[in-house]
C-alpha cells in the first residue's frame, strides 16, 4: 500500500463481491468480521466449537485479493468483566493468519456478553453501555494487552450507538479513547453514524465529541445509514450515509493525520433496497473524502 | 460489583417488565445483584432514561431476527399467536444463542413439543412448520460439516 491517503472500502458481507464486481477499482479495503465466517457452537460444544463456513471464506479471499484486509470483531466483548475467551481469540488468530494477516484488528467499545450469556445482536444491532471508569479501563486494558501478544497486529476500539447513557462516569467517551492512545494500548477506529444515531436519541452533538477526541488516535472512520423507529433512529445500516455525517465527515477527516481507511457498513438484507447504482456514488464520495487527507504516518500502535 | 452491574443492565433491556418494577422501587435491584450504591443509582437512571424503551424493543428484534429469517412461514402462520409462544420461548430460554440455526432449531423443538401437547395454532402452522423444520434441521447439519455456502449470520 503505497497511497498517501486513506483507502476507501467496505465491511464485508454476501452482498459485497456483487458490489464489487461492479465497481472493482473503487474498493481498496475489505474488513472482515470472523464472527461471519463461523459458526461458533459454544464453549460447551461437543467436539470442536468453531466451523468455518468455506464457501464464504474462499469468497473473502478472492474479494481481498490485492486489497487491504482488516478483521473487526463483535464477539470478544472486551468490556465485559468476565475472562477473555481465548479459544474465540485463537479461532480469530488463526483466521487472520490464513487469509494472509490482517492489517489491524477493531473490536467494539460495548458489552456484548453479560457475565451470564450473550446479547442478542442482529440487524439492529444491540451493544450495551459501559462506564467509563477505572475500574472497566483495567479490565480493557489487560484484554487488549494479550490481544496484542495473539494477533500480532494494531488494535483499534469502535465507538458505540447508545440509546440510554451512563450517569455518574469517571470519563466521558472520548476521554476514555483518549486514554487508550495515550497509554499505547490501542487506536481509535470513529463511527460517524454511532454518533450521529447517539445524537438523534439525545446524546451528544457529535462535533463536540469530535473536538474532545484526539485526532491523532483516528485510524479509521466508518460510514453508514439507519432509519427511524419508534420514535427513535436506528444504526440499521440501512440506507447510504445522512448528510449531516456527510457533514462530519468532511468537516473534521482532514484533522486525522493517521487515517488509513473510510469503510461503508450496509446490512446485506437491504442491498437490492438501496440499489448498486446509489452504492457506487457512495464509494464515489468517499474517494472525494479520502482526497481531502494525507497520511502523516503509517505508525500504528503494534505492540 | 461490575459483573452484576452488567448482568443487571442486560436482564433489565431483555425484561420491560423488570424496568417498570425498578423504577417503582429501585431498592429491588439490591435483592438480585450485588451492586455499589453508584452502580445503583447508575442503573437506576438508565432505567429512567426514555431510551431504555428503545433499548428493550431492539432486544426483541433482535431475538425475532434469526427466527424470522429462518422460519419466517411459520412465523407468519402462528398470526396472533406469535406473540404468546414468544414470550414463552423466551423466559424458557433467556439467553440467545449467537448461532442463528441453533437458536431456529431449538425454537422449532419448542414448538413441536407445544403442538405434541395438543396446543392447538391456526389451521396450515402444522404443514409449514414441518418443511421449515426439515429445512433448519438440515442446515444446522451443513454448518457442521463447514460446507455451507454463505457466511453465518
Amino acid at each position: 500500500m503505497t497511497q498517501n491517503r486513506p483507502a476507501v472500502g467496505l465491511l464485508y458481507n454476501p452482498a459485497t463481491p456483487d458490489l464489487i464486481a461492479h465497481a472493482p477499482e473503487l474498493v481498496e479495503y475489505i474488513a472482515v468480521m470472523p464472527d461471519r465466517l463461523w459458526f461458533d457452537f459454544g464453549p460447551r460444544a461437543a467436539g470442536r466449537r468453531f466451523h468455518r463456513t468455506l464457501g464464504a471464506m474462499e469468497t473473502v479471499r478472492h474479494c481481498a485479493n490485492g486489497r487491504m484486509l482488516a478483521g473487526h470483531g463483535l464477539g470478544m466483548s472486551l468490556p465485559s468483566a468476565i475472562p477473555l475467551d481465548e479459544v474465540f481469540l485463537q479461532a480469530v488468530a488463526d483466521m487472520s493468519a490464513d487469509l494472509g494477516g490482517f492489517q489491524w484488528y477493531s473490536e467494539h467499545l460495548s458489552v456484548f456478553l453479560a457475565p451470564r450469556g450473550s446479547v442478542p445482536n442482529a440487524q439492529a444491532g444491540l451493544g450495551l453501555p459501559l462506564a467509563y471508569d477505572e475500574e472497566t479501563f483495567e479490565i480493557i486494558r489487560g484484554k487488549l494487552e494479550r490481544l496484542k501478544v495473539a494477533l500480532g497486529c494494531p488494535l483499534l476500539l469502535e465507538n458505540g450507538s447508545f440509546f440510554t447513557p451512563v450517569p455518574d462516569m469517571d470519563m466521558t467517551e472520548p476521554e476514555f479513547l483518549n486514554r487508550l492512545h495515550a497509554e499505547g494500548f490501542c487506536d481509535t477506529l470513529l463511527d460517524l453514524h454511532n454518533l450521529y444515531v447517539g445524537w438523534r436519541n439525545g446524546g451528544p452533538e457529535p462535533s463536540a465529541y469530535m473536538e474532545e477526541l484526539d485526532p491523532n488516535a483516528v485510524v479509521e472512520i466508518h460510514l453508514g445509514g439507519g432509519d427511524d423507529f419508534a420514535g427513535f433512529y436506528m444504526d440499521s445500516h440501512s440506507n447510504l450515509t445522512p448528510p449531516e455525517v456527510w457533514g462530519y465527515a468532511f468537516d473534521y477527516v482532514r484533522r486525522f493525520k493517521r487515517l488509513r481507511a473510510i469503510t461503508f457498513e450496509f446490512q446485506e438484507t437491504y442491498y437490492e433496497r438501496i440499489g448498486v447504482d446509489a452504492l457506487v456514488g457512495e464509494l464515489n464520495r468517499m474517494h472525494d473524502l479520502a482526497a481531502c487527507c494525507h497520511f502523516e504516518s503509517n505508525a500504528l500502535h503494534a505492540g | 460489583m461490575l459483573a452484576d452491574f452488567q448482568q443487571a443492565l442486560a436482564d433489565l433491556t431483555a425484561s420491560p417488565e423488570l424496568c417498570i418494577r425498578v423504577r417503582q422501587d429501585p431498592s429491588i435491584l439490591h435483592d438480585i445483584y450485588q451492586l455499589t450504591e453508584r452502580e445503583q443509582g447508575r442503573l437506576t437512571g438508565i432505567v429512567k432514561h426514555p431510551g431504555m424503551q428503545c433499548a428493550c424493543t431492539i432486544y426483541r428484534a433482535n431475538r425475532l431476527a434469526p427466527l424470522v429469517m429462518n422460519v419466517p412461514k411459520t412465523c407468519r402462520a402462528l398470526g396472533t399467536d406469535l406473540r404468546g409462544v414468544l414470550s414463552e420461548f423466551w423466559a424458557a430460554y433467556p439467553e440467545s444463542n449467537v448461532h442463528f440455526f441453533i437458536e431456529t432449531e431449538r425454537f422449532c423443538r419448542f414448538l413441536k413439543a407445544k403442538l405434541a401437547e395438543g396446543r392447538t395454532f391456526a389451521p396450515g402452522l402444522a404443514r409449514v412448520f414441518a418443511r421449515e423444520n426439515a429445512i433448519i434441521t438440515a442446515a444446522l447439519e451443513e454448518s457442521f460439516t463447514e460446507g455451507c455456502p454463505t457466511a453465518a449470520q
